[in-house]
């Protein structure tokens, strides 16, 4: 008991002694726990408010579609040989073993929607004025389908910004807006064409990721049927007495792309496409907490790494006043158990409160979801993550201290420099400021390298944004309509507080390493200092040691970033983003890393030198 | 550059160190500690000048005011008769490169260059090409009688070989006035010696030399004497002196 | 000069005075160049009136000091051995400068700070010449090897004189 209580106290009291140290270590952890928070999080919230959307449209298990063959070298049947096709199918799926229910069939038109002067692609789906059995679209404002009056799936017509009263073209004609409604039938704008077997077409010069979804009379519907864009397809909803044999059926009248009978589509493909909103932002979040975590792990090493001087000297006086390894090992980590799990906490109450801003699935579905649950089992699985940081920052400085013999460990507080000769022959050639810079680098190879390597995957991050940002300016061929796409918003959101967090890591990072460089390198620059150099000289020094480091981690984020896109989007369009962009991203960092080193530096160079030397000496 | 409109005596504008009422404190009020306590002091060209004390009474104190590694509170101090106690922290570095040379009690070698390396850093410094300042390296390590250990570590020297590789490094830009600081403080009486030989032979090149010490043996060494106690001067001796009859019986040898 | 170092450098084999005079000089360097020509022959007179030393009269001329052949007696060698196996150390010396101190305050004749200042400037005068000689003797002389020792108990000497001047100035500032 008695040594339990000792090492708490011995950890509270170093903790207390450098605050600063403990609540940097703090910050990074909590920035890993709460990206892993979200991205846990996120996994676990797809399917709810879609289920909740199913039961208040009463949707379909399966929805068909029903049109002639539809090889690429048939036309389609239209007219009165459409019908008599639609009917003979109709009859075949609702006798189909396991149909208990249906509606339909409704006629499904492609149009062109013209409104406040944007341009968008539709399919119209015929209705009764009548509620329907299966899949009655549940409105969220005005009123439902009347002749001349349209209603909007939600977010299609917030994409377009109509509201209820707004006038519409649809293929040339004009409507109104009578109401704007959710279902479960469709995935909605703009993912209404990613469901399995969807059809979707609406004319020749319609982008089909472009595409929404609205609902008016079915004379209206057969009305905008023209010559050029006849009516091919029928919809019919199908209720299964067990909705799990959905896929089974539809694969039943799978016939591969030559399609001479029905395509259905079961309810969970829908779903799948409804969680498009978030699945994307999972794609962005996943490789995104990967980095920042990769980060995170660097910065803990660095944070680390700078109090192993001070570590080792405490392990030492613990040892000779008869401490094992053992209980130096578990005071070293208590510490920063303490630290990880206060961090895990903070992390995963940010990640709570952060996660719904993320997981709204926005418009399309009805209903708040609520905040997204922290499960016991995400919390657990964060905890664990911030545990094992917390370990493997300790273990390191353990070991060594442990190994090291305590007379050296209270003597020598510190790993004595290591010696480059060629890198201090090389140094004599240039001016004094590089001349300090590059040897010390040489002091410590392995700070430059965590230095490098936190640049490289901070700088791998924000090239991997670059792309998405560049690949999305492409124009896609058609031309874009200019609706919003809520999508790529929700995705600019998610990049934007992974790059943020990015950023402030790294500078965390740069600030705790030039810090810990200025603590070690004190007594050689005052020494420095005595024997001649100015003060801007070895504040020159300090910066370029930082950024010798910095350039050629900046220069392999770049290819890293490229590659993160990669396997992140499996194998999507990618446009490399332009050279200037590039350029001035790696400019940027290393001017960055300049400035921020230059304040701990000016700080450091600023004391009088026979302060420092003396209180090296005593 | 120009001295502020001061003037000085006539025999302290002939001195290469000058200080006049030279004070360092620290704290406030109650707590006030003069370290330095109106501190006036000339050194003449060629000249040793030795500090005593006993610790703490400020001799290390002073001499880190005169060799600008800290800023006194009041007075002023001129080196060949320049002014330096206002100058900035760029020009002070300027003026340690060039015109003082500073020997620590705790050697302060670098210790992951070799004796060369360190020798020729001051010179790296001042802006001298690499081989210059390599040149003048090996001829101070010669002259101080490390030729053989140029390429040494510290840790693989010994400690009076440590001071004269420090002390060889102090005079790598020529200065106008080596400070020394404790010198032989943390070195046997061997090395003592090599460092005792070592200053004697730079007084007769005609540096000035300015040591603080409490070892009354390089004390000796020097052409003044001057004890401190409490941040102040309180006596000042001239060493000239008898003869060698004079030992006899102190070593016993009367009668 | 001590009878004892006398018998001694006859120990090795009999010389002559001048041989031994020799030996000396060599043995104290610059110290020795002031020692008396005719000490050592007194001190040889003495020792063999004690019986510790017997002469051998060279051929040549008599009853001339330096033509003597001297030798240790049985008696000398047992001297000898037992000076040898010694192990004290002479005497410091400092009694006489303490009481000099006291008795000057007490009688109020001068100030004791002054005297101990005077002194240590002499001491030190003192040290910077034996200083001085120690280093312009080569290596690992025999002379060399003594100066340093002067050196090093004139520091000792002056260590305690600070003392003593750190002492008698505290006690000025008491009543």
């Amino acid at each position: 008991m008695g040594r339990i209580l000792l090492i708490c106290r011995l950890a509270e009291r170093d903790l207390r002694r450098h605050p600063a140290q403990a609540l940097l270590l703090l910050v990074v952890i909590m920035a890993a726990t709460t990206v892993l928070t979200l991205g846990l999080v996120l996994h676990g919230v797809t399917s709810q408010p879609y289920q909740q959307t199913r039961a208040a449209t009463n949707g379909p298990d399966e929805v068909a579609y029903l049109s002639g063959p539809t090889g690429p070298h048939e036309s389609p049947e239209t007219g009165t040989r459409l019908q008599a096709l639609v009917h003979s199918q109709v009859r075949e799926l609702v006798h189909a073993p396991g149909v208990i229910g249906h509606s339909g069939p409704y006629p499904l038109a492609g149009a062109l929607v013209r409104a406040l002067g944007l341009t968008a692609g539709a399919e119209a789906e015929g209705r009764e004025e009548r509620p329907a059995a299966v899949d009655q679209p549940k409105l969220t404002a005005g009123s439902w389908v009347r002749p001349g009056g349209v209603v909007l799936e939600r977010t299609f017509a917030d994409a377009l910004g109509v509201r209820v009263g707004d006038r519409i073209t649809l293929n040339g004609r004009a409507f109104r807006v009578a109401g704007i409604a959710v279902t479960a039938a469709n995935a909605p704008y703009p993912t209404l064409c990613y469901s399995d077997a969807g059809g979707c077409w609406a004319g020749p010069n319609v982008p089909s990721s472009d595409m929404g979804l609205l609902w008016l009379t079915e004379p209206d519907a057969d009305r905008l049927a023209t010559s050029a864009n006849p009516l091919t397809t029928y919809i019919l909803n199908l209720k299964l007495k067990n909705p799990a044999r959905a896929q089974a059926l539809a694969n039943r009248y799978d016939n591969g792309s030559n399609t001479a009978g029905p395509s259905l589509t079961p309810w969970p493909g829908i779903a799948a496409a409804d969680g498009l909103l978030v699945t994307g932002e999972q794609q962005v979040l996943n490789p995104g907490a990967w980095v920042v975590g990769l980060l995170a792990v660097a910065s803990v090493a660095v944070l680390a790494g700078g109090r192993m001087a001070e570590a080792t000297r405490r392990v030492g006086l613990l040892k000779a006043v008869g401490g094992t390894p053992g209980l130096v090992a578990v005071v070293l980590l208590a510490e920063n158990l303490a630290l990880a799990l206060a961090a895990a906490a903070a992390g995963l109450a940010a990640g709570r409160l952060a996660a719904p801003l993320l997981t709204n699935p926005g418009a399309a579905l009805v209903g708040a979801p609520g905040a997204p649950s922290v499960t016991p089992s995400i919390a657990g699985l964060v905890v664990a993550v911030a545990l094992v940081v917390a370990l493997a920052a300790t273990l390191v400085p353990a070991i060594r201290a442990a190994r090291t013999s305590t007379v050296s460990a209270l003597a020598n507080s510190a790993r004595p420099p290591r010696r480059r000769a060629a890198l201090i022959a090389l140094s004599t050639r240039l001016p004094p400021p590089l001349l300090l810079g590059l040897r010390l680098v040489a002091r410590r190879p392995r700070r430059a390298l965590l230095s490098m390597a936190s640049i490289a995957v901070t700088i791998m991050g924000i090239v991997a944004v670059l792309t998405v940002h560049a690949t999305a300016d492409e124009p896609i061929a058609g031309g874009g309509s200019g609706l919003n796409n809520p999508i790529y918003d929700r995705n600019q959101q998610v990049l934007m507080v992974l790059t943020v967090m990015l950023l402030v890591l790294a500078s965390v990072n740069t600030i705790f390493t030039t810090w810990a460089t200025v603590l070690d390198t004190r007594q050689p620059s005052a020494l420095t200092r005595a024997l001649g150099a100015t003060p801007q000289q070895i504040s020159a020094g300090l910066s370029v040691a930082q950024v010798l480091p910095a350039l050629p981690g900046a220069l392999l984020g770049i290819p890293l970033g490229i590659a993160l896109y990669l396997a992140a989007d499996g194998g999507g369009l990618m446009s490399i983003p332009p050279a200037w962009w590039l350029a001035a991203t790696v400019l940027g960092t290393l001017l960055v890393v300049a400035g921020l080193t230059a304040i701990p530096a000016r700080i450091g160079a600023r004391r009088p030198v026979a302060e420092i030397l003396r209180s090296e000496t005593a | 550059m120009s001295d502020a409109g001061t003037t000085m005596s006539s025999t302290a504008s002939t001195s290469m160190l000058c200080a006049r009422g030279l004070r360092k404190e620290y704290g406030k009020e109650a707590g006030l500690v003069r370290a330095v306590d109106e501190v006036d002091l000339d050194v003449a060209q060629a000249e040793t000048v030795a500090i005593m004390g006993p610790s703490g009474c400020g001799k290390s104190t002073l001499l880190h005011l005169l060799g600008g590694l800290d800023r006194p509170s009041a007075g002023e101090l001129w080196l060949a008769g320049q002014r330096i106690d206002g100058m900035s922290e760029r020009a002070l570095a300027r003026l340690r490169r060039e015109a003082i040379g500073f020997v620590f009690q705790a050697f302060h070698l670098m210790d992951e260059l070799t004796a060369v390396e360190n020798v020729e850093l001051p010179a790296l410094l001042a802006g001298r090409s690499p081989r210059a300042a390599r040149r003048r390296a090996i001829g101070l390590l010669e002259r101080v009688g490390l030729a053989d250990r140029a390429k040494f570590l510290p840790s693989a020297l010994s400690g009076g070989q440590r001071q004269r590789a420090a002390i060889a490094r102090a005079l790598a830009n020529d200065p106008l006035v080596v400070l020394a600081d404790e010198p032989t403080g943390n070195l046997d009486s061997e090395a003592t010696l090599d460092v005792l030989r070592l200053f004697d032979t730079l007084h007769a090149a005609g540096q000035t030399l300015v040591v603080v010490t409490h070892d009354s043996r390089i004390a000796a060494t020097a052409d003044r004497l001057i004890t401190m106690r409490d941040g102040a001067f309180i006596d000042e001796t001239r060493l000239t002196g008898g003869t060698t009859g004079q030992l006899s019986a102190l070593a016993g040898l009367d009668g | 000069m001590q009878q004892e170092v006398v018998l001694a450098l006859l120990a090795k084999e009999p010389s002559h005075g001048y041989q031994l005079r020799a030996r000396l000089v060599q043995a104290l360097g610059p110290l020795g160049d002031a020692m008396n020509a005719g000490q050592i022959y007194v001190t040889l007179g003495r020792l063999e009136k004690a019986g510790l030393v017997a002469c051998e009269q060279a051929a040549g001329v008599a009853d001339r000091p330096d033509r003597k052949v001297y030798a240790l007696t049985a008696a000398g060698q047992q001297r000898v051995a037992g000076w040898l196996s010694e192990v004290s150390w002479p005497k410091p010396d400092l009694a006489e400068f303490h009481l000099k101190l006291i008795a000057a305050a007490a009688a109020r004749l001068a100030d004791p700070v002054a005297m101990v200042d005077a002194q240590r400037r002499e001491l030190l005068r003192r040290l910077r010449d034996a200083q001085r000689a120690a280093m312009a003797e080569p290596g690992r002389s025999d002379a060399g090897l003594l100066l340093e020792g002067i050196v090093l108990r004139l520091q000792a000497d002056l260590r305690w004189l600070e003392a003593c001047e750190r002492n008698w100035t505290g006690r000025k500032d008491q009543p």
